[in-house]
């Protein structure tokens, strides 16, 4: 198969694993698991948890393939379900990493407390633009996040995340438009600081 | 256009998405509006250091780690099924031997009581007639005749049926007639 699988496009590939040749599953986790990954580990800013969603979403994709029809793009398909996971997965983590110090002030204010994972990012300290836009991504309420880091990390078209959020190409466009400039907003704020 | 026109379709100016004319007035109003035209320039950079933001990889023992966890979601399932067996086996077993009962007692009654009902000769069956003696109380049940008495006359009090078929623990039928 290691000289065929070039040939085969990822609808092809699903299909072969849909009538059992699992193969097929290990070639599409190798085409998807890095590219998964990166989308991930924008939205989440964490290496480890976003490992693990990619981890969640390559066995759903095992065990739900049965379920994916070719009216959709095999990408498309597979980002939604890895864009749905790292939803509750972010969630999961705002809830984890936000402690209430009612103890420690007046207010009831709530601190935010870094996670101690590991985190690539950390190693380039050099790379301060990446941290700052990094920074500014998790800033980003959750309707602009996921449309940029799909169309410009992924560089998705805009009807691949359509089809991925469910919206129309119209709303896409717009959230895009408006995601940039809120962006641009908050990386000059940072550099202000 | 102003600047807040201007807002509105700053990323299909960049993404090279207007019309002539749209892109003929967008870059009208940059060519006039410092601030609009800084806007775009600093847009570009953002979203090209957007687009080449360092990529990272999964570990090398990523691949390994999922199939490890497939394989043991595949156990999971497996066991899963024999505990559910093993659980609901006793159950199933009663539910076995209740069926088993039910349909024995259906055959026996197809096979033997029916026949007998609708007049036929019971080749197996020994059938006595008894009169029914008014003066004795006993309950309104049948009595059943041993083998030893099979050939005797037997009485016995029935005030309210007509006639009962009692099966003989020897395989024997007994027919009580009520004679009023």
């Amino acid at each position: 198969m290691d000289k065929e699988k070039i040939k085969y496009t990822d609808e092809e590939l699903v299909k072969r694993f849909q009538q059992g040749d699992e193969r097929a599953y290990v070639e599409l986790v190798k085409r998807y698991k890095d590219r998964l990954l990166n989308f991930v580990y924008r939205y989440l800013n964490s290496y480890e948890q976003s490992e693990d969603v990619v981890q969640d979403t390559l066995m759903k994709l095992y065990t739900s393939a049965h379920m994916y029809r070719e009216i959709a793009k095999f990408s498309t398909w597979i980002f939604t379900i890895a864009a749905n996971l790292a939803k509750s997965e972010l969630r999961r983590l705002k809830r984890r990493r936000t402690v209430s110090i009612h103890t420690m002030g007046f207010d009831d204010k709530e601190y935010e407390i870094p996670s101690e994972a590991y985190d690539p990012a950390k190693e380039t300290e050099s790379n301060y633009g990446e941290k700052q836009i990094q920074q500014a991504i998790d800033t980003l309420p959750d309707q602009f996040k996921t449309v940029i880091i799909l169309r410009e990390v992924q560089q998705l078209s805009y009807e691949e995340i359509s089809q991925i959020l469910g919206i129309s190409i119209g709303t896409v466009k717009s959230r895009i438009n408006r995601g940039r400039l809120r962006l641009q907003k908050l990386l000059k704020e940072l550099k202000e600081q | 256009m102003d600047c807040y026109s201007f807002d509105r379709i700053i990323s299909d100016y960049i993404d090279a998405n207007l019309n002539v004319k749209q892109r003929k007035e967008a870059e009208q109003h940059i060519g006039e509006c410092r601030r609009c035209r800084e806007k775009v320039t600093d847009l570009k950079g953002i979203l090209g250091e957007l687009r080449t933001l360092p990529r990272v990889e999964t570990l090398p023992d990523f691949e390994s780690r999922l199939m490890e966890r497939i394989e043991n979601s595949k156990e999971q399932k497996e066991s899963g099924f024999i505990r559910m067996f093993r659980d609901y086996s006793r159950p199933i077993s009663v539910v076995a031997a209740v069926m088993l009962l039910v349909a024995t007692s259906i055959f026996v009654y197809t096979s033997v009581v029916i026949p007998n009902s609708s007049g036929q000769a019971v080749p197996t069956a020994e059938i006595r007639t008894i009169q029914q003696d008014k003066s004795m109380a006993a309950p309104a049940a049948a009595t059943v005749v041993q083998p030893a008495l099979a050939g005797a006359k037997a009485e016995t009090e029935l005030p309210d049926s007509n006639k009962i078929e009692v099966p003989n623990y020897n395989n024997q039928i007994m027919m009580v007639n009520e004679n009023k």
